[in-house]
């Protein structure tokens, strides 16, 4: 396909969700109702660490209006010395996560909930929940978790043979890096802090759960996976998964954030309880306090070249938090930071820490950006030691066909290259920069990933098509799948609709995340549509009673070939499907794949920033990503992929942060207080997509949607660090921190 | 949400009216900040009187002098009012950049300055172009209005009707922005009117909006900028939260004050 005139391929089609969601009519999970539906409401624990010495909801539960109560009794414990592992999960810690059991962990830890005929009762029922608590001495900061005398969260969770906040670790090597230095005539080691920051989702989480009298169950939720939330939901409530049908609801907002469950199993076990369909819907405070941002960070870069600029050696490690419940993205940080470039000798490092704040979730390219932060931070350093062009030292290193990564995989065909040599010739790189500006340039990895993906291809009885997949669309993905559906089929994409199925109607489909979604589904649409192509050639041999092999399918309709060639007036869809019943039934065809052959992504970016000297305010003035992005298969969308990232980059970069106040509670739980940019505080985003085709893919698609968040918050001190001569390794660059930091340059560290 | 008697009226009077007869009734303009209160249950008015519907509290009118701005009107339509464009473009400017759309569009300059939120635009504006503040009752300066935090001189069911605004000779509004909220971690209206300068401060002070002396001494006749940047303010009885400190406000106070003299020219 990637040699064929494409049609639809690379066609910014209208979005098929755009008319529903403009006016409204979109439905999102807090809009479904149900007859007799009552409201969950959450009991949250006061604390950021305490032992439940006892939970009394008698009280909660003769209140009036009241019809379910549940605890940590209700859902199914996973003993702590058993790991159960669930994709990149583990539901010993998810089942705490979700509700807590022997301790609660941080402020905001659900502890019991209430379901009654009104959400104002069922939280006026919380209240009555009587808790006794011993309150334990608590921890936020990775610096403070890992002291010999901190607080433990987890007495059974050891580190070097004692019980430790350390609870996991990771290790990547390639070469000798003690040979590697011994080699270096320049050395640059710096140290650097991110804070946690939220994905920012507009939609809060939100569930509505009907558990029929027969345990047969329908939930409709806001995830970005319906049959995750089919199968923790099950593990969680002790049910088969045969009983429970997920309906992926339309969704505001993931970025990662909504590929673990917090409401589904409750909502469950109150719907079971108290026979009645159960919503819950989290408030913003809610979804501040106790879903998952990403981690903070603490992490040590180490780079060595010899004076003729060749990197002979590099070293990180990287502490991140994982919040209450081990599992943060150590993989994403020690394994994406080197992963650009061909270094002989790589030692990277990630360590796992717990402590008592919401336990974190996966935020686009988990992990990946903090590690990038710290490398590209300190091999812009080294260009400047070694007086080499940024992006130069950057191409010379580049990964290429054949490099051999440290986290494993020797890279097939990459567009990494290509992305740097678009910066390097861009204006953007050499246009002038005024007084107190200055300019930075990244680069990133990221994975990207296959899996489990299904869809199913049908023709209806009139000539059209009805493509369904198995996941939730957050970038796009149904405007793409129409596309790639239109071209195979070579008819209208307009003919083309593309629904997302619930666990009942199609096969099972990982999470989207990973940047997986079109990779993975698009391979499932090709072979589902090869398959109906197939039949649609039978149909029409059989219309001509000739043999099926000398029948082509081409623009859309079944031709005679070789011998036969011209001998019949071709037959479009709508021909062949008006004589389906006659030819042998329905036409349609479905797969269900484990993909392989999805390749890392790679971007570069160039961004420019204004520093505000009295203020300490950093602007940026202007931003332009390049990325590999395999297939631009829908180029508006891959665009917009492109900008979202960076826009959270620089929100990342620049001002969000998790605030803790002195009780170990979140200081700034809500938008007015919780600082993300807007449209107004961001210029145009430039992109430029670089299409160097996946070979293993037949669209030759790559996942685009995380990589574009991960060179930015470098790109962005880079910048500020060429326009003032100071480097910050701390983020964010407030304000107030860049104004003291101009005054003291210490402050900057 | 508690409950409440919901209640459109019809006039002023007829506000004042059911204001009165209720037992803990609150005027209702753009709902902006009301109604996350209510939400919130940090409020339990027993009457909400919804003002929108009294047409003739809307509305801009010229008389020479003095722009007058009804109370029910929005942000966005100040921003947007040719007259105050072209008249009194420093508060177009500050009206134009409250909050986000969606604020502009419901808040109200009498629902913004009964408030008196410490970070509001508006009372910097009034104080600092020395409005009048009208109301059912009586008229009487900005300056005696707003008394302290979310204090207003306002009596039990007192109406703001409308803010008169003398035209300036010169005035900029200089803002820097809360990056969450957008409210104004301090924001300076500084304005020569009849003569008299003025640079009236919101944001920074713990007991709402007020007049900087030693800026204004600075400033002087000439709206000497320079002259600003170089006062240090005192951080003392300055307001300090997570975004920022009560020494950065300071700064920001003469920095501010410095930007919108040079804007006032
Ligand atoms: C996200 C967000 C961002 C914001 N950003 C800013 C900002 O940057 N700068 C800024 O200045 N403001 C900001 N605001 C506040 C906004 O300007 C509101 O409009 C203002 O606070 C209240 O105006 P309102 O018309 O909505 O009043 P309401 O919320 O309806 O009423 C507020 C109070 O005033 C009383 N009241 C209303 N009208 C009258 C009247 N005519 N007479 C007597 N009492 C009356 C009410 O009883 C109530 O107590 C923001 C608000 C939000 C939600």
């Amino acid at each position: 396909m990637n040699e064929m005139s494409n049609k639809w391929i690379g066609q910014s089609t209208i979005r098929p969700d755009g008319a529903e969601k403009v006016t409204g009519r979109a439905e999102f999970a807090a809009d479904t109702n149900m007859p007799g539906m009552i409201w969950g409401s959450v009991l949250r624990s006061p604390h950021a660490h305490a032992r439940i010495v006892s939970i009394d909801t008698s009280k909660a539960e003769a209140h009036p209006g009241v019809k379910a109560v549940v605890t940590a009794q209700d859902i199914v414990d996973f003993p702590v010395d058993t790991p159960v592992p669930l994709g990149i999960q583990d539901m010993r810690w998810m089942c705490r996560n979700i509700m807590a059991r022997e301790k609660v962990l941080f402020h905001g830890h659900p502890l019991a909930a209430v379901a009654a005929t009104s959400e104002a009762i069922a939280a006026e029922a919380c209240k009555l929940i009587e808790m006794e608590y011993e309150v334990l001495p608590w921890v936020i900061e990775i610096e403070d978790a890992i002291k010999p005398d901190a607080p433990i969260l987890h007495e059974y969770l050891e580190h070097d043979g004692k019980p430790s906040n350390i609870t996991g670790t990771l290790e990547h090597k390639l070469g000798d890096v003690e040979e590697g230095f011994a080699q270096a005539d320049v050395i640059i080691e710096r140290s650097f802090t991110t804070r946690p920051v939220h994905q920012g989702y507009i939609e809060p989480h939100a569930c509505l759960v009907s558990v029929a009298a027969d345990g047969k169950t329908t939930i409709w939720s806001s995830s970005q996976g319906q049959f995750m939330v089919r199968a923790m939901t099950a593990m969680l409530t002790d049910m088969p998964q045969s009983d429970i049908r997920a309906i992926p609801a339309e969704i505001g907002g993931g970025f990662g954030g909504k590929t673990i469950v917090y409401l589904e199993p409750v909502a469950t076990m109150l719907s079971k309880k108290s026979g009645r369909p159960v919503k819950m819907v989290m408030s913003r405070e809610d979804v501040m306090r106790a879903s998952g941002p990403t981690s903070g960070s603490m992490s040590t870069v180490k780079i060595g070249a010899t004076k003729d600029g060749q990197i002979v050696a590099a070293e990180g490690t990287f502490y991140l938090q994982a919040g209450a419940l081990p599992g943060s993205p150590i993989r994403g940080a020690a394994g994406c930071g080197f992963a650009p470039y061909n270094i002989p000798n790589v030692h990277s490092v990630g360590i796992d820490v717990v402590s008592n704040r919401s336990k974190v979730a996966a935020y686009r390219a988990p992990g990946a950006p903090i590690g990038a932060f710290a490398v590209e931070s300190v091999l812009d350093e080294v260009a400047e030691a070694l007086n080499i062009d940024p992006l130069e030292l950057r191409l010379r290193h580049a990964a290429r066909e054949g490099t051999k990564a440290a986290h494993g995989p020797t890279y097939p065909l990459i567009g990494f290259v290509e992305t740097i040599e678009a910066a390097i010739e861009h204006p953007h790189y050499k246009a002038p920069l005024g007084k107190h500006q200055g300019r930075g340039v990244a680069s990133g990895f990221w994975f990207n990933a296959g899996g489990e993906s299904s869809a199913q291809v049908n023709i209806t009885e009139d000539g059209n098509v009805v493509v369904t997949t198995g996941h939730p669309d957050i970038g796009g993905s149904r405007a793409a799948i129409a596309n790639v559906a239109a071209e195979l089929l070579g008819i209208d994409y307009r003919r083309v609709s593309v629904l997302i199925g619930d666990t009942a109607t199609v096969g099972y489909s990982n999470l989207t995340g990973g940047s997986r979604v079109l990779f993975a589904s698009a391979m499932a649409v090709t072979d589902s549509a090869g398959q109906v192509i197939t039949t649609l050639c039978e149909r029409a041999a059989k219309i001509w009673d000739i043999d099926p092999d000398a029948v082509t399918w081409e623009d859309g309709e079944a031709r005679p070939a070789g011998d036969n060639a011209g001998q019949f007036e071709p037959l479009s869809l709508a021909d062949i499907a008006a004589q389906a019943t006659q030819t042998g039934g329905p036409i349609g065809h479905g797969a269900q794949l484990n993909t392989t052959g999805a390749q890392g992504g790679f971007a570069t970016h160039i961004c420019d920033v204004e520093v505000d000297m009295d203020l300490g305010i950093v602007k940026v003035l202007r931003y332009t990503s390049f990325q590999d992005v395999g297939r631009a298969v829908h180029p508006a969308y891959v665009e917009g992929q492109m900008q979202g990232g960076v826009a959270q980059g620089i929100g990342w970069a620049l001002n969000e942060e998790y605030i803790f106040d002195k009780d170990g509670h979140v200081d700034n739980p809500g938008f007015l207080d919780y600082r993300m940019p807007v449209c107004s505080d961001l210029p145009m985003l430039d992109a430029v997509m670089i299409e160097v085709p996946n070979p293993a893919h037949p669209q030759g698609v790559r996942g685009v949607g995380e990589v574009p968040l991960v060179p930015a918050l470098a790109a962005i001190a880079n910048a500020v660090h060429n326009a003032l001569g100071l480097r910050f390794s701390s983020l964010p660059m407030s304000p107030p921190k860049v104004l003291a930091a101009l005054e003291m340059p210490e402050a900057a560290e | 949400m508690y409950n409440f008697n919901y209640k459109k009226a019809s006039s002023r009077d007829d506000a004042v009216a059911a204001q009165s007869s209720a037992d803990d009734g609150s005027y209702l303009a753009g709902g902006m900040t009301l109604i996350p209160t209510l939400k919130q249950r940090l409020a339990q008015p027993s009457d909400l009187i919804d003002l929108a519907d009294v047409g003739d509290l809307a509305g801009i009118s010229d008389d020479g002098g003095a722009i007058t701005i009804g109370a029910m009107t929005t942000h966005a339509t100040v921003a947007e009012s040719e007259v105050v464009t072209s008249k009194i473009p420093a508060l177009a400017a500050l009206a134009g950049h409250i909050g986000d759309p969606q604020v502009r569009n419901r808040g109200t300059i009498g629902g913004s300055i009964a408030n008196n939120d410490p970070a509001a635009d508006y009372p910097a504006g009034c104080v600092g172009l020395n409005a009048t503040i009208i109301t059912n009752k009586r008229e009487l300066p900005a300056e005696d209005f707003f008394t302290d935090l979310f204090e207003t001189a306002l009596e039990e069911g007192e109406l703001v009707t409308a803010v008169s605004f003398p035209i300036p000779d010169k005035a900029a509004y200089a803002k820097f922005p809360n990056p969450a909220s957008r409210y104004a971690i301090v924001g300076v209206m500084v304005a020569q009117t009849g003569g008299e300068t003025r640079a009236a401060v919101t944001g920074a002070s713990q007991s709402g909006v007020f007049r900087a002396a030693d800026i204004e001494a600075a400033l002087g006749s000439g709206l000497d900028a320079a002259a600003a940047k170089e006062v240090k303010v005192s951080a003392d009885n300055l307001n300090a939260d997570i975004h920022a400190s009560a020494e950065y406000r300071a700064h920001l106070i003469s920095i501010m004050a410095s930007r919108a003299a040079a804007a006032a020219g």
